[in-house]
C-alpha cells in the first residue's frame, strides 16, 4: 500500500492493552490436561473451508478459512513486464503479502513492515518451484495476499489459498503447494496451532519449542517451503517435518475438491 | 548478485564433478569442506564488540554496539538484539543504492531468526529494570567483497563480534521512588556475554543430485535450492530455511539436515576455540586490521 | 570427512623480511613530471603540460628511442592485434556477438569472423543469422584472436581457426593481464593430462585434455560426458596452482605453470587453498627458477 503522506497516522509507539493484562499462567501452558484448549486431538487439523474464485476482476482468486483465520488471495496476469531491466526469457512471479491492519491482536501499519516482506518472500519461494515459469516468457504474474484475520500460521494457509488462487487462474503449474505448520512444544506437536498455541520465543524457555511450516507438492513428493523457529533437537524436527508431510496429504484432497467443485459450479 | 551468465559446459563440469564417487570439486575440496577462513575481533574501537571474516574472497565486518533503551513491552524483562545487514556498494556496484536491500534484508531476517529463542543467548542478562531500562545490541553486519557463502560467513562474523563484546558494568541504585542507574567507569568492568549456545549458520547447496557446503559464486549458479540451518555446538536446530526457486525430496531435505548438524557442530568447536586461542594470545598478537 | 579450516589472523604465519626485489628504476606516480626536454614524444600513460611531459598513472617509465610510455603496475587489458583472448558471450546483437574479454570496452566478434560449423566456407545468409543463438549464446565461453581494435579502443575478434572457438568443460580463471607473458603459442597440452589456454587478457581457461586431430571442430559439438576423475584432480591443481602464483606476482607462462604445479604435488590439492602452503610452493618454484637459470 503506498503511504499516504497526508493522512495522520497517529503516534507511532501505541500498544495494544493485552499486553498488560496479566494472564501469564494461563499463557504458560498451551496444553490442558494433555489436551488442547479447543478441544482438539494433537493430530486434528482445524476445519477448513475453501473456495476458488471470489474476486471477479481477478484472474483467479481464493478464499481459506481455518476458524478464525481468514486470508484471501487474488492472482493478475500473465501481463507483459514493464520494467526493462526486469526482462527474462523466464516467467516472472511476484508475491505481495500484506496482513490487514486490524487482522492480528497488534494492529498493523498500511505499509509493508519486515515481517510481512520476509512472508512475502518466503511465500515466493514456495509458489516458484510450482508454477511452471518457461510458460510465461516475458511476462510476469503477481500474486496478492491479503490476511484478513489472523488466528495462527498464515503462511501456511497463504500458502494454500495462493495455489489454489494461482490453480484458478489457469496458470500451467507441475503440482498443487499445499502448506501446513506444526507447533513444537517439549516432545508433543501440535499440528496447525491456532494463535495461542503459536509459538514466541519470548514465553519458551527450554530447548525444544518451535514451529515449522513446509510447503509440499503432494503429487510429485517435492517439499517447496520449509521454515522453522526457534531451538529444536534433529530427531525432533525431521519427525515434524515428517508430520506436516503426513498432514498436507490430508488437506490435498479438499483442494482438488474445491477446484473440481468450482468448475462443476461453473458450467 | 553478481549474476554472471556461465555455460552450459562449465555448469556440467561442476556438477558432475560433485556427483563423483570421490568428489572433486572445482578448487580440489569435498562436498563438506569450507574454503580458508581468518578471523580477527576488535578491529573497531568505537564498538562494544566487533570482527572481521575473511572466508576466501567473501569479506565481512560485523560492529556490535550495546546502547541502553527502553524493552519492547511483550518482553518487558530481556534486553533486545537488532540485526542490520549492510551491502555495500564496495563489493559489487550492482549493490548501488537500493540495490543490495533485498539480499541484506534475507540476510538480517535469517540472523534475527536464529537468535530468536532463548537458548542461544541470554537477553535476560541484558535487562536492567523490568520495563524501564535494557541493553540493546545493534548488531550491525557490513559486506566488504562477496564470494559466495554470505550466510554463513555473516553468522560466524556475527558470533564471533558478540565473543569479542563488552558490556559495561551497570549497578541500579534505588532512592525512594528512583532508580538510577549508575555506569561503571573503570573500562576493565565489563560484562561478557555467553555465546557457547549461540548458533552458526550452515548453508547446504543442493548441485544435482548431491549438496555442497560453502558454495563458491559459481557453484551458486548451479544451485536450485538452497538449505539454511542455524546449528548450535550442541547439534539442535535454531533455524531452517529453503531458499531458490527449486524445491527439494524430502529424502534429500533429511541428509541434508543431517549433513548439517555435522558440519555445524565441527564449525562451532572450531570457531571457539580459535577465539579462545586468539583471547590467550593477549596483547603480544599483532593487528592486522584490513589488510589482507 | 568435514573439514572446516578456521583461524585467527595473528595465527598467520610469519611473512616478515619480505625478499628484497632488486630496486625497481624510473617508478613514478601520476602528475610527477618525467622530463622538460620538448625532444620525447608522448605515449601511453603520460600527458603534455606546460611544455613538461607528466604521468598519468603510477607505473614504470619505459623508452623507445624518442617515445616515451608509462607502463601502468594494474590495468584492463588493453589489446593488440594477434592477441589470443578468452572472452564471455554477453550479448546476441545483429550480425555479431557482444563478448565480454577483461577490456575497457566489450568486444565484437562479427558473424563473418567466426567459422561455421563443418568448417563450411561461404557467405553467410539470412539462415545463418536466424542460427546466431544456437551456434554461440549468452554465457557460452570463446577463445579468439584480436582481428583489429577500433578507434575507441573496441576489439574485433575472430575465431578463423580451427584451434579457437567455443570452449567445453573445463575452469576459468582471472588474473591480471600484465602477469601473463607474450608467447609464440599460448595453448598447451600440458604433460600432466590437462591443457590450459592463456588468454592475453588475463583469463586462464583449463580443461581436460583435447586430442587435436578429432576434437578441433571449433568446439560445435561439445562433449558434456562426465570428465574421470584423476583428470578433473589435475585441472583442480592447476587451477589452485596458477591462483597461487598469481597471488604472489610472478609471470605466468608455461615452465613457471609446470614448476608450481610439480612443487604442489607434495600437499593434497585442498590444502592448496591455504596460504602458507601456496608460499611454500612459491619458495619452492623460486628455488628452482634460480637454479636452472630460467
Amino acid at each position: 500500500m503506498p503511504l499516504d503522506s497526508r493522512r495522520i497516522c497517529g503516534p507511532e509507539s501505541t500498544q495494544s492493552p493485552h499486553i498488560f493484562t496479566v494472564n501469564k499462567d494461563i499463557k504458560s501452558d498451551i496444553l490442558l490436561n494433555g489436551e488442547r484448549k479447543d478441544g482438539r486431538k494433537l493430530d486434528q487439523i482445524r476445519p477448513l473451508f475453501l473456495r476458488p474464485g471470489l474476486i471477479s476482476q481477478a484472474k483467479g482468486s481464493a478464499y481459506i478459512e481455518q476458524n478464525h483465520t481468514k486470508v484471501i488471495c487474488a492472482v493478475y496476469g500473465p501481463r507483459e513486464v514493464m520494467r526493462k531491466e526486469d526482462f527474462s526469457m523466464k516467467g516472472q512471479l511476484t508475491c505481495e503479502f500484506k496482513f490487514a491492519t486490524f487482522s492480528c491482536k497488534k494492529k498493523r501499519q498500511h505499509q509493508q513492515d519486515a515481517e510481512e516482506k520476509d512472508l512475502s518472500v518466503q511465500l515466493l519461494e514456495a509458489l516458484e518451484p510450482a508454477v511452471q515459469l518457461d510458460k510465461f516468457p516475458k511476462a510476469q504474474v503477481n500474486v496478492y495476499i491479503t490476511v484478513l484475520q489472523n488466528d495462527g500460521i498464515a503462511l501456511a494457509a497463504s500458502i494454500t489459498c495462493a495455489s489454489l488462487a494461482l490453480a484458478d487462474a489457469g496458470i500451467e503449474m507441475y503440482d498443487i503447494v499445499v502448506g501446513s505448520s506444526a507447533r513444537i512444544h517439549g516432545d508433543v506437536m501440535l499440528v496447525d496451532p491456532s494463535e495461542e498455541e503459536e509459538y514466541r520465543s519470548q514465553d519458551c524457555k527450554d530447548v525444544n519449542e518451535g514451529k515449522v511450516v513446509i510447503g509440499l507438492m503432494p503429487s510429485i513428493n517435492q517439499i517447496s517451503a520449509l521454515t522453522s523457529k526457534g531451538e529444536i533437537d534433529f530427531e525432533t524436527i525431521s519427525q515434524a517435518i515428517k508430520t506436516c508431510i503426513q498432514t498436507c496429504q490430508k488437506v490435498y484432497p479438499v483442494l482438488q475438491n474445491a477446484l473440481v467443485n468450482s468448475v462443476k459450479t461453473k458450467t | 548478485m553478481a549474476d554472471v551468465n556461465y555455460s552450459e559446459a562449465e555448469k556440467t563440469f561442476i556438477l558432475h564433478g560433485i556427483q563423483d564417487k570421490f568428489p572433486c570439486r572445482e578448487d580440489g575440496r569435498g562436498c563438506e569442506d569450507y574454503r580458508h577462513m581468518e578471523i580477527e575481533t576488535g578491529v573497531v574501537s568505537n564498538t562494544s564488540g566487533s570482527a572481521r571474516l575473511r572466508l576466501a574472497n567473501t569479506d565481512i565486518l560485523v560492529g556490535v554496539k550495546a546502547e541502553l533503551g527502553v524493552p519492547s513491552p511483550e518482553k518487558p524483562d530481556s534486553g533486545c538484539i537488532e540485526f542490520f545487514v549492510d551491502c555495500s556498494a564496495n563489493a559489487t556496484p550492482e549493490f548501488e543504492g537500493r540495490g543490495g536491500e533485498e539480499l541484506a534484508t534475507e540476510i538480517s531476517t535469517v540472523l534475527s531468526r536464529c537468535y530468536d529463542n532463548s537458548g542461544c543467548l541470554d537477553l535476560k542478562s541484558l535487562c536492567i529494570i523490568p520495563k524501564q531500562q535494557c541493553w540493546i545490541l545493534y548488531i550491525d553486519v557490513l559486506l566488504l567483497e562477496c564470494g559466495g557463502n554470505l550466510f554463513d560467513a555473516a553468522s560466524i562474523g556475527v558470533k564471533a563480534a558478540l565473543y569479542n563484546t563488552r558490556i559495561p558494568n551497570v549497578t541500579v541504585n534505588q532512592e525512594d521512588d528512583e532508580m538510577e542507574i549508575e555506569l561503571s567507569d573503570d573500562p576493565y568492568d565489563v560484562n561478557r556475554l555467553d555465546i557457547s549456545s549461540s548458533p552458526c549458520i550452515v548453508t547446504l547447496s543442493k548441485i544435482g543430485h548431491y549438496h555442497v557446503v560453502d558454495a563458491s559464486q559459481k557453484e551458486e549458479a548451479c544451485c536450485l535450492a538452497r538449505l539454511m540451518m542455524g546449528v548450535t555446538a550442541k547439534g539442535t536446530i535454531s533455524a531452517l530455511k529453503k531458499e531458490g526457486w527449486g524445491s527439494l525430496n524430502p529424502e534429500s531435505i533429511f541428509d541434508m539436515m543431517e549433513t548439517g548438524k555435522k558440519i555445524g557442530q565441527v564449525l562451532n568447536t572450531s570457531l571457539l576455540n580459535v577465539l579462545e586461542e586468539e583471547e590467550k594470545s593477549g596483547n603480544k598478537r599483532k593487528t592486522v586490521g584490513f589488510l589482507k | 570427512m568435514a573439514t572446516v579450516d578456521i583461524r585467527f589472523v595473528g595465527a598467520r604465519g610469519k611473512k616478515d623480511n619480505i625478499e628484497t626485489v632488486e630496486e625497481i628504476q624510473n617508478l613514478v606516480t601520476p602528475g610527477d613530471i618525467i622530463t622538460t626536454d620538448t625532444g620525447f614524444m608522448r605515449g601511453h600513460g603520460t600527458f603534455m603540460e606546460n611544455e613538461k611531459l607528466h604521468a598519468s598513472v603510477a607505473g614504470v617509465v619505459e623508452r623507445v628511442n624518442k617515445l616515451i610510455c608509462v607502463k601502468p603496475l594494474k590495468t584492463r587489458y588493453n589489446g593488440e592485434i594477434g592477441d589470443v583472448v578468452i572472452g564471455r558471450i554477453i550479448e546476441v546483437c545483429q550480425r555479431r556477438w557482444k563478448v565480454e574479454t577483461h577490456s575497457k570496452l566489450n568486444s565484437v566478434l562479427m558473424l563473418s569472423s567466426v567459422n561455421l560449423p563443418g568448417g563450411e566456407l561461404r557467405r553467410r545468409s539470412e539462415e545463418d543469422e536466424k542460427l546466431m543463438r544456437h551456434y554461440l549464446k549468452e554465457g557460452d565461453l570463446i577463445s579468439a584472436e584480436v582481428q583489429n581494435i577500433m578507434g575507441d579502443g573496441c576489439l574485433s575478434l575472430h575465431t578463423r581457426s580451427l584451434k579457437y572457438g567455443k570452449l567445453g568443460q573445463g575452469t576459468l580463471l582471472s588474473i591480471s593481464p600484465s602477469l601473463i607473458k607474450r608467447r609464440k603459442t599460448h595453448f598447451h597440452n600440458l604433460p600432466c593430462g590437462a591443457s590450459i589456454i592463456l588468454g592475453n587478457n588475463g583469463y586462464v581457461w583449463i580443461s581436460p585434455n583435447v586430442n587435436e586431430e578429432t576434437d578441433n571442430t571449433g568446439g560445435y559439438e561439445q562433449n558434456l560426458e562426465p570428465v574421470p576423475n584423476d583428470v578433473r584432480i589435475v585441472v583442480a591443481r592447476l587451477r589452485n596452482s596458477i591462483l597461487a602464483l598469481a597471488d604472489h606476482h610472478m609471470i605466468i607462462y608455461d615452465t613457471s605453470i609446470m614448476y608450481a604445479y610439480e612443487a604442489s604435488l607434495l600437499f593434497t590439492v585442498k590444502d592448496m587453498l591455504k596460504p602458507e602452503v601456496t608460499s611454500e610452493i612459491i619458495d619452492l618454484i623460486q628455488q628452482r627458477m634460480e637454479l636452472e637459470g630460467t
